[in-house]
């Protein structure tokens, strides 16, 4: 054995200076040869030349104050931009025709819905899933009373004091996981002093009290009255929220539904998912609009009125489903079969199988294409316009149209290029965030 | 023989399967008693995999039937999910889920399919862990893990379900050599524990040192059967000899 050489891994030795840090990274990727120095040299001059005409005309030259838009044309001509007409607009691009003295409806409402989704992005918060799906299915009862108001019914009453009461458990609970560490159901069995009671008794209490806040919840909900807002004058950003919120959370779960029947063994689900994904993806979305818009009244019984902005919802909504169903079928797809083989072979029936671990790794392959898809449904809503929807698009139109800014195109629309941009932007970082966060093992 | 008292585990018989006109399994008889170790081998395209995963029904058969502890398996639907509970199964690729950590791995099925309470699925997915030499990977993805570990999780996965029976489905085959012997002793380990086993493998040291009975199959048909030594040391037909001798 005295023959035996060991064998003795040579020491790491640092990267060479010249492949790390800030030097590294400029040389490696800026300067590399002449022609790479080139290039980067004439990339920046053309970044320069853009950035210092836009920024002239959008800020240095630009004119803040003006009563109209002769003012700005004399002033400055058309070398700068003329502001004073979009600040004069700026509320009706964001609320449409929306009564001003109404306008804290709105923002309540989007208020409640940030405060409703905040407990999403607390660390310790445990029953996520619960308070997202509540945040889909029951706040908006709550949102569509604050837009529309008008008369309650009995029913409409309940299902915005229900939307109310949920609220309440949601930040309870959001507190409660936070700050006690226990679910907010086990807090209020601590506190009636029935910890060791039965389960029975447990649960009785508990409901007892979501019945307490349901019924306080009545009450507030029975004094409250709001005047009615009719859809005609929403407008703006606004509406475009509206529109596209509603076609984002309609289309991920209808998708996901429709994009499971297709590939379902059962035939005539199968067909029927199949012709509804196709028929409405070969049918461009405007010609839906015209089509819910138009011809839906007609089969209509008599005296039957669907708002126009229900239908165009429900178009934008089917339309968004079709396209959503396909993508996520493609990350059904991209799942091998031995994860289908391994789940069976455990025991698991399809929807365990479904939920737990199809779903899961093929919402989550997809996430750049899904979020991609959101973005586009945002961005179509634009077409509303085109059956005389005032959206945000078709607000910022309206400026130029307007007798005192006659003529005023560019700066409403680079605005509203910014707004988009903003929302687009914001929509598409949040992605790539979720995925880095998702990332397990192998995969970036 | 005191092996001929022992309960039928598996039981197959006059078993047959097509793919589309593809004759894959050809009048297959084969018993199983409890405790008992086979090891299947052969040529690949020889249906020894597809024979194993009709047991669990991941392939379904056209003639002939399948007893699991007894109990008939009806084709298409019926009682599958309770036989799949029984049987456990190791497949070559791993299939482990590449989304939830390796200790998830091991309580999700318990707690879906046995109602276990979490805390007792992840006290029994630890031992089982513990067992195959992973319990300190326990919080890491799949991914993060070698091919040998990786398998020995899905080991440990299948034996949650506190299975009477396991399939190995060519455990080895995808894993480096250094890793196959880690993964082997596992199975030998189980072996010795008194596991019910079918594996297909190609690992004939294995065979040679845990199986009861070889099986020898090609074309679809169990060409030989018979205890490992007189297998190995003096095989009766042409093919099982042609065979042996590429494998050996």
């Amino acid at each position: 054995m005295s023959d035996t050489l060991i064998f003795s891994p040579k020491p790491d030795r640092p990267a060479p200076a010249e492949s790390v840090g800030l030097i590294g990274w400029l040389r490696g990727n800026l300067f590399k040869d002449v022609p790479n120095a080139l290039m980067t040299i004439l990339g920046a001059y053309i970044a320069f030349v853009v950035l210092s005409w836009v920024l002239n005309w959008a800020i240095f030259n630009a004119v803040w104050e003006a009563e109209s838009r002769r003012e700005c044309l004399d002033m400055v001509g058309r070398s700068g931009a003329c502001w004073p007409g979009v600040g004069v607009w700026f509320e009706n691009m964001i609320y449409g025709l929306y009564p001003k003295d109404k306008v804290w409806r709105i923002n309540l409402g989007f208020a409640v819905l940030i405060a409703w989704m905040i407990p999403l992005w607390m660390p310790k918060v445990q029953s996520k899933v619960a308070i997202g799906l509540s945040a889909v299915l029951i706040y908006p009862f709550l949102a569509s009373y604050f837009f529309l108001g008008g008369d309650k019914s009995i029913l409409w009453t309940a299902l915005i004091s229900l939307s109310l009461t949920v609220f309440v458990w949601v930040w309870a609970t959001a507190l409660s996981e936070t700050f006690i560490g226990k679910s907010v159901g086990e807090v209020v069995v601590d506190k009636a002093g029935a910890r060791n009671a039965d389960e029975q008794r447990q649960r009785l209490i508990k409901r007892g009290v979501a019945l307490v806040v349901f019924l306080v919840a009545v009450l507030l909900v029975n004094e409250w009255a709001l005047e009615e807002v009719r859809t005609r004058v929403w407008g703006g950003l606004f509406l475009t929220l509206v529109i596209s919120g509603i076609g984002i959370t309609f289309s991920l779960p209808a998708g996901i539904l429709l994009a499971l029947g297709r590939r379902s063994d059962m035939p005539v689900i199968s067909m029927l998912c199949t012709a509804f994904i196709e028929l409405f993806r070969s049918v461009p979305l405007i010609t839906i609009l015209f089509m819910f818009n138009t011809m839906l009244p007609l089969f209509m019984p008599q005296g039957v009125e669907v708002d126009q902005l229900l239908r165009a919802i429900v178009a934008v909504c089917l339309f968004a489903a079709a396209y959503m169903a396909e993508v996520i079928r493609g990350g059904l797809q991209a799942i091998p079969k031995g994860q289908f083989e391994a789940a069976a072979s455990l025991g698991l029936g399809y929807w365990q199988t479904t939920t737990q671990i199809v779903l899961p790794q093929a919402l989550k392959i997809m996430i750049p294409t899904i979020v991609g898809n959101f973005i586009g449904l945002f961005k179509d809503t634009t077409l509303v316009s085109i059956i005389g929807l005032f959206d945000l698009m078709n607000m910022a139109r309206a400026v130029g149209e307007d007798t005192t800014w006659l003529g005023l195109f560019i700066e409403p629309f680079f605005a509203v290029t910014m707004i988009y941009f903003v929302f687009c932007f914001a929509m598409s970082s949040y992605s790539m965030r979720l995925e880095r966060k998702l990332a397990t093992g192998r995969d970036r | 023989m005191s092996a001929e008292k022992r309960t039928k585990m598996i039981e197959v018989v006059g078993l047959n399967k097509w793919f589309g006109q593809f004759h894959v399994l050809k009048d297959i008889d084969l018993v199983v008693r409890d405790g008992e170790k086979i090891v299947i081998c052969g040529p690949s395209g020889s249906g020894k995999s597809t024979l194993i995963r009709c047991i669990n029904q991941l392939e379904h058969h056209q003639e002939g039937d399948i007893l699991v502890g007894g109990v008939p398996v009806e084709k298409k639907g019926g009682n599958v999910r309770e036989i799949r509970a029984q049987v456990g199964m190791v497949f070559q690729s791993f299939n482990l889920f590449p989304h939830i950590t390796v200790l998830e791995n091991c309580t999700l099925t318990p707690q879906l399919g046995l109602q276990m309470p979490k805390a007792e699925a992840e006290e029994i997915a630890m031992k089982h862990l513990t067992r195959v030499g992973i319990d300190d990977q326990a919080l890491k993805y799949p991914l993060q893990l070698s091919g040998g570990q990786q398998q020995r999780v899905a080991i440990a996965r299948a034996l949650t379900m506190q299975p009477k029976i396991m399939l190995f489905d060519e455990p080895t085959s995808a894993l480096d050599p250094e890793m196959i012997k880690e993964v082997l002793d596992v199975m030998v380990e189980l072996a010795e524990e008194g596991m019910t086993m079918i594996c297909v493998t190609h690992e004939m040291g294995f065979a040679r040192q845990v199986a009861d009975e070889v099986i020898f199959m090609d074309q679809g048909e169990i060409v030989e059967a018979g205890p490992p030594e007189s297998f190995f040391a003096n095989p009766r037909f042409d093919r099982s000899q042609q065979f042996l001798a590429h494998v050996m």
